[in-house]
Parts: C-alpha cells; structure tokens; sequence
C-alpha cells in the first residue's frame, strides 16, 4: 500500500485504519469530488474539517495536505496511466513547487488563525467563480 | 512558450502554486491546470495528469515541515488520505456516467457558499 510505505518512509508506522466516522466520511467525499471533478480533494476536506469535525483552523489545512498524499498517488494511478502527463512540464512546476511548499507550510504553522480562515474563504470564493464560468 | 521561457515560468509559477497549496492545505491543482491548458497551452486531460505529479511532492514537502513543526497529524492525515484514495478511484469511474456540467454548477455553488461562510467567521470578532 502507497500510504504505508510512505508512512514508514517518514519515521512512523500506521497503527490502523480505524478512525472517527466523521472523518472517514470526509476522506472518502473529498476523495469521490476529487475523482468525479478533477478538483483537489483539500477543498472539500478543510471546510468539512472545520465546519463539521471542528477542527482548528491551521490544522484542518495540515490534516488536508497529509491526505492530499495517498489521494495524488491514487490519482496518479488512475489517470497516468492514460499516458497525457507531460513529463518536463511537471519537472519544472515541481522544482517551483516544493520550494514554494515549504514557505507556504512555515507560513501556515505561524499565520493567526482568523486570517487564514478570510484567505481560505476568499480564495473558494475566487474558486467558485472559476468553476462557474469555466463549466 | 518553448526553451529556456517556458522553464523560467513553469518554476515560477511552481513557487507560487507551492506557498498556496502549503498555506491553504489544498493540492494545486485548482491553480495548475488553468495555467497549464490558458498558459502552458495543454488540453485539459494533459493538463489534470500532469497536476496531479506535481500535487503529490508539494504535498510531500509542505507535509515534511508541518510535521516538524508539529501542525497537525500526519498519521490521521494519511488514514483519512487512504479512505480518500478509494473514493477518488469512484468518483473517476462515476465521472464518466454523469453529466459533468451539472455537477460542476453545483460544487460551484457549495464551494462559493463555504467559502462566503469562512469569509465572515473568519472576520467576526467574537469567533475563532
């Protein structure tokens, strides 16, 4: 399994599967939009993280990116095998990226909580706008 | 864009989907596949497989330093992850047997909501 592999990679084992209901409702349906769309599956998850597990702010955004990781590989799996990612494309955004991850990340565990949720909002909202005039 | 420009841009670009995704704990994708196609010039397809590669080491990365930072947890966060794994893989297969354009309205609608929602909790003085 990716996950366990990956859980080991980073220095800890898996205890089990079982979690709270509640979250095993918000894996699976941020999973299930992310498949059915081709949407993050992190923009379902931190809102149901917040609005109906109650969790904190900075750490529904944690929670969401660790997810985000066996979600991508199943993703991967899925589509690349389609054969359309462009390699070098990816190359290049991926350098970017994993630089711009890291500060994002170092902001995130520092950011005051009610601005996070106003920047999270707004960038939805932005999201929205997307969605519907790109249909 | 070819050559030399077009590295120059996509790492560029890369930075900024990067602090985005690690502040707002979302993949990227939402940000990456409109530069790729509007940009980049990809046709969608191309450009949702291609996301999907840089999406799984930002979230490494942004991961590796929340867990050292210790924001969150990263055990929980993978089990939630392995449910969404799963329903990822249904929501692809279901993908097909739907009418997107519809469905798209919709997630359109709940995310603007959500969003509108967050928004002024996040601007009240009396909350959190």
């Amino acid at each position: 399994m990716p996950a366990t592999l990956m859980s080991r990679a980073m220095g800890f084992r898996l205890r089990s599967l079982a979690l709270d209901p509640k979250l095993v409702a918000i894996g699976f349906g941020g999973g299930v939009l992310s498949g059915l769309l081709g949407v993050g599956g992190g923009i379902v998850m931190v809102p149901l993280l917040v609005l109906w597990a109650r969790y904190r702010q900075r750490d529904a955004h944690a929670v969401s990116l660790g997810a985000i990781i066996p979600i991508s590989i199943a993703g991967i799996a899925t589509y690349g095998a389609a054969g359309e990612v462009r390699y070098w494309d990816a190359l290049g955004l991926a350098v970017g990226s994993i630089v711009g991850a890291q500060i994002g990340a170092r902001l995130l565990a520092r950011i005051d909580e009610r601005l996070l949720k106003v920047l999270f909002g707004v960038f939805l909202v932005g999201v929205a706008i997307l969605l519907g005039t790109h249909g | 864009m070819t050559g030399p420009p077009l590295y120059v841009a996509l790492i560029s670009f890369g930075v900024l989907a990067g602090v985005t995704s690690g502040l707002l704990g979302v993949g990227g994708g939402t940000v990456i596949v409109p530069f790729l196609t509007l940009a980049v010039g990809l046709s969608q397809h191309a450009a949702e497989a291609t996301s999907l590669l840089v999406i799984l080491p930002t979230a490494i990365a942004a991961s590796f330093v929340l867990r050292h930072r210790g924001v969150g947890d990263l055990g929980l966060a993978l089990r939630l992850g392995l449910y969404g794994a799963v329903g990822s893989v249904l929501g692809a297969l279901l993908a097909l047997a739907l009418p997107a354009s519809t469905l798209r309205i919709v997630f359109a609608i709940f995310v603007g909501l959500v969003g509108l929602r967050l928004t002024r909790d996040g601007l009240s003085r009396s909350r959190t």
